[in-house]
C-alpha cells in the first residue's frame, strides 16, 4: 500500500511538470500570417548561417550555390549540417523537439513540411516576400502547393518532375517508333505490352513501375480533379487496373519481386532490361554519371509524361524541394536573404549547371540544362511543362493519410486483395483518419 | 545451494556419447553441422560476394556467388568516399568508453544488489528489471529533449553517458554474483576486510567470466549502435560507422556494393574480440546462477 | 548456517543501528555510480514516457492533460488491435522454437567433435552480423521468384510456392523464421554454459543405474537445466515482444500491416504522426502485458524450476 502511494505521489508530480513547462517553445506566434520582421538591407556584420541538408558529398549544388552566394557577401559563413537522405525528416524533427537552433531547414517533402509547418517550428514567409516584391508565378505553380491556409512556409528551389525514359536500342530492335511527347496512358499501356519479349533472364519488360505508391497514383491525380486525400477513392481504380494487369500479364515487374529483392529501377534500366521507365527527372543525372562510368553504354532518351485522356501534354507530377526559416533561428533576416538568392535566378543557374532542375524553370535556365554534356537532345522538350502538380498536397493530416494509403497499395500491387477491395479499404480508412 | 565457480569446467556431457561411438551417427552429426553452419553463414558469404560487384549487379537476378569482374577496389573506395577512418575511431572510442563504464558500474552495483543488504534495495533492484520491459523508442523523444537541455548533444559524451549505466549489465552481473556462496564472503569480513576491499580483493578476480560476457554484449551493442548515434551526433567528425555506412544510401540511389564492403570491414574487430572473450564465455554465463 | 550470523546479535541495540546506518551508506556508494546515471538518464525519461500516455502532445507544442482518451482511443482503434494480433502472433511463434532450436544445438555443440570451436562460433554469428546485411540476404533467399528457396520448392514438384515477404499470409511466418536463425545462436551459448554445470557423477550414476540416454536426458539434463530454461524464457519472451528492427527492415510491418507488431505501431505514431501521447499509452499497453507474463513466470517458477 505504501508503495502505491509513493509511485501515485510521483506520478502526479510528474504529471504537473510535464503540463508545466511543456518543451522549448518557439520563439515566434503560432501560424498566423505575421512573419517575420519587414527585411530591412544585410548589414555587414558577420553572419554565420547553419543549414540542414542531406547527401552533402555527393550533391554538387549545395556547395555550389553557396560558394556563388558568399562571393557576394563575404560576410556571410553558412555551415552546413548533414543528414543522411534516408533518416532526414526524422533526425530533423527530433533536432526540433529539442529546440535545434539551426537557421534553413532544407524542406525534403511534403509530409515533412506538413509536420514542421503544423508544429510551428518554420516561420510564414508571407511578409518578406511582400516586402521584396518577389514574383511567385515563376515557379510554376509550385508556391500555390506550398501555400496553406494563405500562408506559406519555405520557398522551392529544386523541382523535379515526371518524364518518360526510354531505352533506344531495344526501340530499334523492336522496329517501333519512339514514344512522343503527346501519349496517353492508354497508349503507354499498348506500347509496352509491344515491347516485352523473351523469358528468364532475357526477358525484356515493356515498363517498369518502381516500388513507390507514386508510381501508379501520380496517374490519378493528373487531372487535377482530385487529389491523393480525397474522400472516395474510385477515381484510382481505372489506373490500379491497368497496372495490376500489366503486373499479371507480366509486362511489367511484379511488385512482391522488386520489394524482396530490394530492386531499384536504375538497375534495371542500366542493364538494359526494360524499354520504358516514368521516373523523375533526377535520374538523367544518374544516367549521365552512368555513362561517364562505363556502366550504361546503350542510347537512352526522354519523353514527356504520358497524360490521361482530355489532358494537354506537358501536364505531370513533381517533387519539390524547398528551403524554411527554422522558427527558433537568431538570424532569420539574414536566412532569408540566402533563401532568397539560393531560389532566385542565380541559385536557379548554378542548380541547372550541375544537372538538376531548379523550381525557376525560365528559358535561359533549361537552356543552360539541356545543353549540358550527356543531356539527350529531347530533353528540351521533354522538360517543358504545362502543369505540375505535386503527388501529396499539403494537408495537416497528410502524414497519415500517406501511411494508409502506402499500406493499402502494397496490399494491391501483392495482389494480397483486389484493386476494388483496396480502394474500398482506403475510403475507409482514410475517411476514419480526417474525422478525428 | 550454489555450485562454487570453480565447478564449472567441465568436460563434455556424458549423456549423449553412446550415440557417438557409432559412426555412422557422428558423420549424420558432421554433416547436419555442416549444413546449418552453412546456413548460418549464408549472409556472411552474400555479405563477401556482394561488396566485390558493382552496385548495379548486386541484386541482379539469378544471384551470381562468384562476381565475374571482382571489384577489389570497393574496398579502396570505402575509405576514400567517406571519412571511414575517422567514422572507425569514433565508434571504437566510444566502444571503449562504454565498455569500460559499464564494467565498472554494473558489476559495482550488481555486487551490492546480490550480496549487501540495505534499505530500498528490492524495489530499485525491481526498477532496473521493469525498465527493461520498455522499448527504447518510446522514451527516446523526453530523453532526447533533457540532453538538450544539459547541452550535451552533439558530443560523445551524450552516447556516453547514455549507454554505460544499463539495466542489463547489472542484472548480469547481480545473477553472477548471486552464485558465489556466501562463506568466502563471511570469512572476509571476519578477518576485518572492508566491503570495498571484498569487492577488489574477491569478487572482482572471481568474475572475469561474467565480466568477459558483459563485454561482449556491450562492445557488440555499441559497434552496431545505429539510432544512438543517428539522433545525438550532427558533426560530420563525431559519427560512427553505422551512420557512416547509410552515407552510402542517397536520396535517389544506394551503393549497396560500398556498403557491404564496408560492413565487412566493420566485423572484424567485433569477430576478434568475441574470439579472444569467448573462452571465458561459455564459462561466464554458466556462473550466472542459472544453473542454480 | 554458522555461528557468523549470530554475532551481529551480541552487539547493543545502538550499535546495531549504526552498523545498518554504515551498511546502508557503504552499499548505496556501490549502487551510486551506476545508479546515478541510470536514473537520471533513463529512468527519469522512461517515466515520462509513461506519464505521456495520459497527455497530448505533438513533440513541438505544449503538453495538455489527456486523461484516459488515448487509451479510449485504443480501444477502437483498428491498427492496435492488429498489431496487438500480430505481435502475440510472433512471440507464441518465436519463442518456442527458439528455445528448443538453441537447446538442440546446444546438446549437439557439447558432444566431442572435431571443430566444436568453429561451430559454435558460427552459430553465434548471425547475431553480430549487421541487420541491413541479415534482412537483404533473408529477403533474397526467400524472393517469390528467383530465391533459392522458392526454386528448390518449383524443382521438387510444389505448386505456387508461397509469396513469402510479399504475402500477407507468409510475411510473418518469414519474419519469425530468420528470427529463430538469428536468435538460437546466442541463447545455445547460455545452454551450453548450463550444460557444464551439471555436475558428472549424475550421469555416472545413473549409468551404473543402466540408464539410456534417452533416460539420461529426460531424468538428469533437463531437470537440470530448468533454471537455464527460465532465464532464456524470460529474457526472449521480453525481447520478442519489443521486437522492431528486424521488422522493421524486413518488412517495414507489411504487406499492408500483416507485420505490424506494436512496438512498429508505437514508433508509427510518435514519428510519422507525432502523437506521442498515443504512441505512450501503446507502450504502456505493451509495458503491462509483458509485466503480467514475466510475473506469471516467475510465480511459476517455483513448480517447475529445480535448483539444486
Amino acid at each position: 500500500m505504501k508503495r502505491l502511494y509513493t509511485f501515485l505521489t510521483i506520478f502526479v508530480l510528474f504529471s504537473l511538470v510535464l503540463t508545466a513547462c511543456g518543451t522549448p517553445a518557439p520563439t515566434t506566434q503560432p501560424a498566423a500570417p505575421v512573419g517575420g520582421a519587414p527585411v530591412e538591407a544585410p548589414t555587414d556584420a558577420p553572419v554565420t548561417l547553419k543549414m540542414v541538408a542531406w547527401d552533402i558529398s555527393t550533391t554538387p549544388y549545395w556547395q555550389a550555390v553557396i560558394d556563388a552566394y558568399v562571393a557576394k557577401n563575404p560576410n556571410v559563413t553558412i555551415e552546413l549540417i548533414d543528414v543522411s537522405s534516408a533518416e532526414y525528416q526524422d533526425k530533423v524533427n527530433i533536432m526540433l523537439s529539442g529546440g535545434d537552433e539551426s537557421d534553413i531547414i532544407t524542406v525534403k517533402d511534403i509530409p515533412g513540411y506538413s509536420a514542421m509547418l503544423t508544429r510551428n517550428q518554420i516561420i510564414p514567409l508571407n511578409s518578406y516576400i511582400e516586402t521584396d516584391g518577389l514574383d511567385l508565378s515563376a515557379y510554376s505553380g509550385a508556391a500555390e502547393e506550398l501555400t496553406y491556409e494563405g500562408s506559406i512556409y519555405a520557398l522551392p528551389f529544386r523541382s523535379d518532375i515526371w518524364i518518360l525514359y526510354y531505352n533506344k536500342d531495344i526501340f530499334d530492335k523492336a522496329g517501333i517508333a519512339y514514344p512522343d511527347n503527346d501519349m496517353t496512358w492508354a497508349e503507354y499501356e499498348d506500347l509496352a505490352r509491344k515491347l516485352t519479349s523473351g523469358t528468364g533472364a532475357d526477358k525484356v519488360y515493356g515498363a517498369h513501375h518502381h516500388t513507390w505508391r507514386s508510381t501508379v497514383q501520380l496517374a490519378t491525380v493528373q487531372d487535377g480533379k482530385n487529389t491523393v486525400i480525397a474522400t472516395d477513392y474510385s477515381f484510382m481504380k481505372p489506373i490500379y487496373d491497368m497496372i495490376v494487369g500489366m503486373q499479371k500479364d507480366g509486362i511489367i515487374m511484379d511488385y512482391g519481386s522488386l520489394k524482396a529483392g530490394s530492386i531499384h529501377y536504375s538497375g534495371v534500366f542500366k542493364n538494359e532490361q526494360i524499354a520504358m521507365l516514368p521516373m523523375g527527372s533526377w535520374f538523367i543525372g544518374t544516367m549521365i554519371a552512368a555513362k561517364n562510368a562505363g556502366e550504361a553504354d546503350f542510347n537512352w532518351g526522354v519523353a514527356k509524361f504520358p497524360h490521361p485522356e482530355g489532358v494537354t501534354a506537358g501536364t505531370t507530377a513533381g517533387t519539390l524541394t524547398s528551403l524554411a526559416i527554422n522558427a527558433n533561428s537568431e538570424n532569420k533576416d539574414a536566412a532569408w536573404d540566402f533563401i532568397k538568392f539560393y531560389s532566385g535566378v542565380e541559385g536557379a543557374k548554378a542548380l541547372a549547371k550541375t544537372g538538376n532542375l531548379p523550381a525557376l524553370r525560365t528559358a535561359e535556365v533549361l537552356d543552360i540544362f539541356a545543353s549540358l554534356e550527356g543531356v539527350p537532345a529531347e530533353a528540351t522538350e521533354a522538360l517543358q511543362t504545362v502543369t505540375v502538380r505535386l503527388e501529396l498536397p499539403m494537408h495537416p493530416k497528410v502524414g497519415a493519410v500517406e501511411q494508409i494509403l502506402n499500406e493499402e497499395h502494397e496490399l494491391i500491387m501483392t495482389q494480397s486483395v483486389s484493386v476494388d477491395e483496396g480502394i474500398a479499404s482506403m475510403t475507409r480508412r482514410v475517411a476514419e483518419a480526417l474525422a478525428e | 545451494m550454489h555450485s562454487l565457480p570453480e565447478q564449472t569446467q567441465r568436460g563434455e556431457n556424458d549423456m549423449l556419447t553412446f550415440r557417438f561411438r557409432a559412426g555412422a551417427g557422428k558423420v549424420a552429426v558432421y554433416v547436419l553441422l555442416c549444413a546449418l553452419a552453412a546456413l548460418m553463414l549464408l549472409p556472411f558469404l552474400w555479405m563477401i560476394s556482394a561488396s566485390l560487384k558493382l552496385d548495379k549487379d548486386v541484386f541482379r537476378f539469378p544471384i551470381q556467388w562468384i562476381p565475374t569482374v571482382p571489384q577489389w577496389n570497393n574496398y579502396v573506395k570505402i575509405w576514400t568516399q567517406i571519412p571511414f577512418l575517422t567514422f572507425f575511431a569514433n565508434t571504437a572510442k566510444l566502444t571503449i568508453i562504454i565498455t569500460l563504464l559499464q564494467l565498472f558500474t554494473s558489476s559495482f552495483a550488481g555486487y551490492a544488489f546480490a550480496k549487501l543488504e540495505f534499505k530500498g534495495r528490492d524495489l530499485i533492484f525491481l526498477a532496473y528489471i521493469a525498465s527493461i520491459a520498455i522499448p527504447w523508442q518510446s522514451y527516446m523523444v523526453p530523453q532526447f529533449i533533457m540532453m538538450r537541455k544539459f547541452d550535451l548533444v552533439d558530443k560523445h559524451t551524450a552516447l556516453i553517458l547514455l549507454q554505460a549505466f544499463s539495466a542489463f549489465g547489472v542484472f548480469l552481473m547481480r545473477q553472477f554474483f548471486i552464485s558465489i556462496p556466501n562463506d568466502i564472503i563471511d570469512a572476509a569480513r571476519i578477518d576485518g576486510l572492508s566491503e570495498y576491499g571484498i569487492y577488489f580483493q574477491i569478487m572482482l578476480p572471481l568474475s572475469q567470466p561474467a565480466l568477459a560476457t558483459l563485454t561482449i554484449f556491450t562492445a557488440v551493442f555499441v559497434w552496431n549502435d545505429f539510432m544512438g548515434p543517428l539522433i545525438y551526433l550532427n558533426t560530420q567528425s563525431l559519427k560512427t560507422i553505422q551512420l557512416g555506412l547509410r552515407m552510402f544510401i542517397m536520396q535517389y540511389s544506394a551503393n549497396y556494393a560500398l556498403i557491404m564492403a564496408a560492413s565487412l570491414v566493420s566485423l572484424i574487430p567485433v569477430t576478434i574480440l568475441f574470439l579472444t572473450f569467448q573462452r571465458f564465455f561459455v564459462e561466464g554465463v554458466a556462473s550466472t546462477g542459472i544453473k542454480g | 548456517m554458522d555461528a557468523m550470523q549470530f554475532t551481529h546479535l551480541n552487539k547493543t541495540a545502538s550499535g546495531a543501528r549504526r552498523k545498518t546506518l554504515t551498511q546502508n551508506l557503504v552499499a548505496y556508494s556501490f549502487i551510486l555510480p551506476n545508479l546515478l546515471g541510470f536514473a537520471t538518464f533513463t529512468l527519469i525519461p522512461m517515466a515520462f514516457s509513461l506519464v505521456l500516455a495520459f497527455m497530448h502532445w505533438d513533440g513541438a507544442n505544449v503538453v495538455t492533460w489527456a486523461g484516459l482518451d488515448n487509451f479510449k482511443e485504443l480501444i477502437s482503434d483498428e491498427t492496435f488491435r492488429i498489431a496487438l494480433g500480430n505481435t502475440f502472433y510472433y512471440v507464441i511463434g518465436t519463442v518456442p522454437p527458439t528455445m528448443l532450436a538453441s537447446l538442440g544445438l546446444a546438446l549437439l555443440l557439447n558432444q566431442p567433435l572435431r571443430g566444436r570451436d568453429f561451430f559454435r562460433t558460427t552459430f553465434f554469428f548471425p547475431y553480430v552480423a549487421s541487420l541491413v546485411a541479415v534482412a537483404v540476404v533473408w529477403n533474397m533467399l526467400f524472393h517469390p521468384a528467383m530465391g533459392p528457396v522458392n526454386q528448390l520448392l518449383t524443382a521438387l514438384g510444389v505448386d505456387g510456392a508461397p509469396r513469402w515477404t510479399a504475402s500477407v499470409d507468409w510475411a510473418m511466418p518469414t519474419v519469425i523464421m530468420a528470427s529463430i536463425w538469428k536468435g538460437m545462436g546466442y541463447y545455445m551459448v547460455i545452454y551450453l554454459a548450463a550444460l557444464q554445470g551439471i555436475p558428472s557423477y549424475l550421469y555416472e550414476a545413473a549409468e551404473i543405474d543402466g540408464a539410456n540416454a534417452w533416460q539420461k536426458l529426460r531424468y538428469i539434463t533437463l531437470p537440470m537445466l530448468t533454471p537455464a530454461t527460465f532465464f532464456v524464457s524470460i529474457m526472449l519472451t521480453i525481447a520478442s515482444f519489443k521486437v522492431f528492427d528486424l521488422i522493421l527492415v524486413m518488412t517495414g510491418g507489411g504487406p499492408g500491416r500483416a507485420t505490424n507488431v506494436l512496438v512498429i505501431h508505437t514508433y508509427n505514431m510518435a514519428f510519422r504522426q507525432f502523437r506521442f501521447g498515443y504512441s505512450s499509452a501503446i507502450a504502456m499497453v505493451l509495458f503491462i502485458i509483458v509485466l503480467i507474463i514475466t510475473i506469471v513466470q516467475f510465480r511459476l517458477e517455483k513448480r517447475w524450476v529445480s535448483y539444486m
